[in-house]
């Protein structure tokens, strides 16, 4: 794989400006360990641990060459009592992380938290192509956003690309760089759809639990998955988000996963944290497939990836 | 046979003001009120917010049918020969030179579609202004757009996208945006006529009255018009009750469609390279 990427990356300078959507490049991520129960069930435990400290405590990021890269200096225990802004605006981006130094982790929802999955989850997950991970086998790759196909949540929430919150009255709007989209999340009260019918983005309502805007959506389509590695989103996944904006640089996003179809369990993953980014703007980024086959002749088959259109 | 009208703007747009109710009235059951006559808004206020769920009249060229004609062909003026060309090569997807079986447009791609185009198709948009921003969201292939209102100039070389990138100020009682930028993949409109990487695409809106915008688009572009191509106003109802729902085209929901509904019908299919 590192070799693919090596071509990647030499053939795209030598092409010069060709102006793609630039896939990530696909980390190597360790074997991912099989959990058994308790050991899981610990770690979760854990997890409501974590998720307090990191309140209290610097966090440790991998530091790369930005200075900016640390949050900044987080709330002391003597200042619990004041509450956290309501104001999540700004353009964000998510910090990177240690998994893949120099690489986010793209662990918004995370595979060493997922719970086990029920026998047609399995059978899902298996038929799934990989992108990322240890099922991906090089060269055959498959993601629906390879076709262009239309990114929603929670996949669009961890791609490692410059996002936006805008607040409104009724609404919360989120602007993704990630093939420019936009989703709405409606605060004026108004509950779930018993019904809906399935789409990429799913149906969200908000509403704020003290610090925390809690964000919750069905309504999903089931032709694209939760993650790059094949885990199913189908028309009964429940998304629950959680956000809390720590400071004024920080925000911090928790992805939980409920779908008893696919998984055994709730999927609650650790919260990550994202950059504000004042000086950003989101920039316009289309997955247009037209030039996904040109792109696909030029540098995905030299290298001997998979192409991306059929 | 062309017309070259040249009417002034203002009383271009009082005619229409008044002849606004000619309009096919369609199923619209809400009551509408007569946009008021240019010649008396001057002297009244217009409301600067836009905000809203807007959705295009149909006019009277195809009862029941929104005319699509926010961009007006029978305005057009001339092409350039690179125009020309383009215009020739194209096939358009609708008008006296489409063949059936054949059309092409980038929307049957799932490319996206930008501006004037997406401003004229028949689907629900809406506006939304905060401060320093003003966004537009369209049914369309879900897409939005960012007009920024904060004083920033037009950038002097932009890359060319799909979208351009869009400035706006008022001028009175009219919101005006100006947007260069674009790439020349998209039409101008559904005729196969051509939008370059030069063109200056300039909108006028006005809130005539709480239920009615107007809208109006200028093309300025040299490399395939040899003037200044101005269509006349076009009016858009305000939906209070509608909410833009997600529309996307994916490529796999097209092959789908092509499969069981345009080959058996003889319609094009999405074309493949």
């Amino acid at each position: 794989m590192k070799e693919v990427q090596e071509k990647i990356s030499r053939t795209r300078s030598q092409l010069g400006d060709f102006s793609v959507p630039i896939l990530p490049l696909l980390p190597q991520f360790p074997e991912l360990p099989s959990l058994p129960y308790h050991r899981q069930k610990f770690l979760r435990m854990r997890l409501a641990i974590v998720g307090a400290s990191l309140i209290f405590s610097p966090l440790g990021f991998a530091q790369s060459s930005a200075e900016t890269n640390k949050p900044a200096g987080a709330a002391h225990p003597q200042d619990a009592t004041v509450p956290l802004s309501h104001d999540l605006s700004g353009v964000w981006m998510q910090y990177k992380d240690g998994d893949v130094p120099g690489t986010p982790g793209m662990n918004g929802v995370n595979e060493h938290f997922r719970p086990p999955l029920t026998q047609w989850g399995k059978e899902k997950f298996e038929s799934a192509s990989a992108l990322q991970g240890e099922k991906a086998v090089a060269g055959k790759e498959d993601n629906s956003a390879l076709r262009c196909e239309p990114s929603g949540p929670p996949q669009v929430l961890i791609l490692p690309n410059p996002w936006e919150i805008v607040q409104i009255p009724g609404r919360v709007l989120m602007f993704f760089e990630e093939q420019h989209i936009w989703r709405e999340i409606w605060t004026d009260g108004r509950p779930l759809p018993k019904d809906p019918d399935p789409s990429w983005l799913g149906y969200s309502v908000g509403h704020w639990e003290g610090d925390t805007f809690v964000v919750e959506t069905i309504g999903f389509n089931d032709k694209e998955w939760v993650d790059l590695y094949g885990n199913p989103r189908t028309s009964t996944t429940r998304l629950t988000e959680r956000y809390r904006r720590l400071n004024r640089d920080t925000l911090e996003q928790q992805i939980i996963i409920e779908d008893p179809r696919a998984y055994t369990k709730p999927w609650v993953s650790p919260p990550k944290l994202h950059k504000l980014e004042p000086g950003w703007e989101i920039a316009e980024w289309f997955c247009v497939l037209d030039e996904n086959k040109d792109y696909d002749q030029a540098v995905r088959k030299p290298a001997g990836v998979a192409p991306a259109t059929k | 046979m062309r017309h070259q009208l040249k009417v002034s703007l203002g009383a271009f747009a009082a005619l229409l003001a008044f002849s606004a109710f000619a309009f096919a009235q369609g199923n619209q059951a809400s009551a509408t009120k007569q946009p008021t006559a240019a010649g008396a808004a001057t002297t009244e206020h217009l409301s600067h917010d836009l905000s809203g769920v807007w959705m295009q009249y149909d006019d009277g060229t195809a009862p029941g049918f929104a005319r699509m004609n926010g961009v007006d062909d029978r305005r057009r003026p001339p092409l350039t020969p690179w125009g020309q060309a383009k215009f020739d090569a194209a096939k358009p997807l609708m008008g006296p030179r489409a063949v059936g079986g054949q059309e092409d447009s980038a929307a049957l791609h799932c490319d996206p579609s930008g501006p004037p185009q997406l401003l004229i198709l028949p689907n629900p948009w809406e506006i939304v202004q905060i401060p320093g921003r003003t966004f537009m969201f369209f049914e369309e292939y879900h897409i939005w757009r960012t007009i920024w209102t904060d004083g920033r100039p037009l950038p002097t070389d932009p890359d060319p996208s799909w979208l351009g990138t869009a400035v706006g100020h008022w001028e009175g009682d009219t919101f005006v945006v100006e947007t260069v930028g674009f790439n020349d993949k998209v039409w101008a409109d559904l005729s196969g006529n051509p939008r370059s990487e030069e063109m200056h695409l300039t909108e006028r809106y006005r809130r005539l009255n709480h239920d009615t915008l107007e809208q109006q688009i200028i093309i300025d572009d040299p490399k395939s018009y040899t003037k200044t191509w101005v269509s006349p106003p076009k009016l858009h109802k305000l939906e209070p009750t509608w909410e833009i729902a997600e529309w996307f085209c994916a490529s796999s929901e097209l092959q789908t469609y092509d499969k069981d509904v345009r080959k058996p019908s003889g319609g094009a299919t999405q074309p493949s390279k």
